[in-house]
């Protein structure tokens, strides 16, 4: 398995010279956990870039690993291509303990990716991140006719619905067909 | 770059419809018929509280418009033009359905919105080649219209007292009526008009008699081109006295000559007063009403008169 590490630096903070009357109590050292998609490439990412979401900070908040059992036990996302798992992971770590501001530039901009993106966003529950990647979905079809939109959107026409369903019934009807056969077989 | 929408898990299909304009969503839905019946259920799961559906039927254009919230601008997001438009080649922000009959195109696209977002027709602005609309809209929907506003048109007015006869003895608003015509000095009318909140007459307002006056249920009354006459108006303030116009609490009349002298019946007790008040309008304005003629009611409440050679307004304090 390779392995690459990304993310926040897990050096150790450079010493105050004064330390802030707020700073008593000492600090606790961050978290790094591991995930990998499909390509099995691991990224390294701190468990604040990671709260961004929702199904990863509920499967590590009870967890308690220490860095090397994290090491060795990183996240699997298989439905996740390793680019797209990529992309997430920069944007956990880009907003960071940062409020997510309305307009979002740092979203990924290849567009022929935001389908899958979408997906992996969804699935990974990154609330913000999915509404930006819906805008930029709700944008595509700004000022335009619906010819254009079902092509941006690859909505298929009436004619293309019909023929698929009708494809359907045929298919549905022939598995009806053959399990009864089997059935009938079966009995003798 | 295509995005595959219909191939999306249905939470962040429901985030991108949300996301999109009322006119978008229109447009979108003449896509398949498949993307109309799911975004017609997208709006019976999820019903757009705040959305208000305007239909203006006006100078022959049915148009339907959709405002997202009380301060939002009017978005059009289906018209009706008849078919001898298509030449004109202009280009709308919306579809626009071209037929050979009008009143069926406009009947048409209203519904069609209707039935996509599941709402009720809000507003409804008229001209008189539209008074199909009036009872068009009562029959279809339980709920009457909010506000309603009927304008008046430059040409071929020769029926215009029957259209606003009709107009005044059928159109219902529970907020705002609005209603203009280009009426003939000899129109009359002997109806109803109300309840609503606020009904004004932008214009050509000679029509309403003293009896008419007395007769419309709203809290505030504005009338411009008024012929009414003091001795009108002493009939109309003894009819408030004895205890007519309960609601009334603005009633302003602009004069079409300015020939108004104020000689109230000595019977009326109005008298003069240098009071300051303030009126707080629909709408969230205010109005500073300061000096002029005080007159009571028998049930105790007060008004404020204030007029002059142009106008006649009256100001209503129903809370002490």
């Amino acid at each position: 398995m390779s392995s690459t590490e990304q993310g926040t630096s897990s050096a150790a903070p450079a010493e105050p010279t004064t330390a802030p009357e707020s700073a008593a109590a000492p600090e606790v050292p961050e978290s790094f956990y591991y995930v990998h998609g499909k390509d099995k490439v691991v990224h390294k990412v701190s468990a604040g870039a990671l709260q961004h979401s929702a199904l990863i900070h509920g499967m590590i908040s009870n967890l308690g690993y220490t860095e090397e059992q994290a090491k060795a036990n990183p996240f699997p996302f298989e439905n996740i291509d390793g680019d797209i798992l990529q992309m997430v992971v920069d944007w956990c770590n880009q907003h960071k303990g940062k409020p997510t501001p309305p307009e979002d530039t740092n979203l990924p901009k290849q567009k022929e990716k935001l389908f899958d993106l979408v997906l992996a966003v969804n699935y990974l529950e990154i609330k913000e991140l999915l509404t930006y990647c819906c805008k930029q979905v709700a944008m595509m079809v700004k000022g335009k006719s619906p010819e254009e939109i079902r092509e941006i959107w690859m909505i298929p026409t009436d004619a293309e619905d019909e023929a698929a369903e009708k494809e359907a019934k045929k298919r549905a009807g022939k598995e009806a067909a053959g399990e009864t056969a089997a059935a009938a077989g079966d009995a003798k | 770059m295509p995005f595959p929408i219909l191939r999306t898990p249905s939470v962040v299909l429901s985030e991108i419809i949300s996301l999109l304009q009322p006119n978008e969503i229109v447009t979108a839905s003449f896509c398949s018929k498949n993307l109309e019946r799911l975004l017609q259920n997208h709006f019976r799961q999820r019903k757009p509280l705040k959305w208000r559906l305007h239909m203006i039927d006006y100078k022959s254009c049915g148009q339907a418009h959709i405002k997202t919230s009380e301060d939002a601008k009017q978005i059009p997001v289906l018209l009706a033009k008849h078919m001898s438009e298509l030449k004109r080649q202009l280009s709308w922000k919306c579809p626009v359905l071209y037929s050979n009959d009008q009143i069926l195109g406009t009947k048409m696209t209203v519904e069609y919105v209707t039935d996509l977002f599941g709402l009720d027709i809000h507003e409804l602005l008229t001209d008189r080649n539209s008074a199909w609309a009036i009872q068009w809209v009562n029959n279809r929907q339980k709920n009457s219209l909010y506000n309603f506003a009927f304008n008046k048109t430059r040409k071929c007015n020769s029926d215009a007292d029957e259209a606003l006869d009709f107009v005044l003895r059928n159109a219902r608003a529970s907020n705002y009526c609005s209603i203009e015509g280009s009426v003939s000095d000899n129109f009359k009318f002997d109806g109803k008009l109300g309840p609503m909140r606020k009904l004004t007459i932008p214009s050509n307002g000679h029509w309403v008699t003293g009896d008419n006056l007395s007769n419309f249920d709203a809290i505030e009354i504005t009338i411009q081109g008024s012929r009414l006459s003091v001795s009108d108006l002493n009939v109309f303030l003894r009819h408030w006295r004895a205890g007519g116009l309960t609601r009334l609490e603005w009633l302003h009349l602009n004069f079409e000559e300015h020939t108004f002298r104020e000689r109230f019946d000595e019977d009326l007790e109005v008298v003069k007063t240098d009071e300051r008040r303030v009126y707080h309008c629909s709408y969230g304005y205010k109005k500073v009403v300061h000096g002029g003629y005080s007159v009571q009611r028998v049930d105790g409440v007060k008004a404020l008169i204030q007029c002059d050679l142009r106008r006649f307004v009256m100001v209503v304090w129903h809370q002490q």
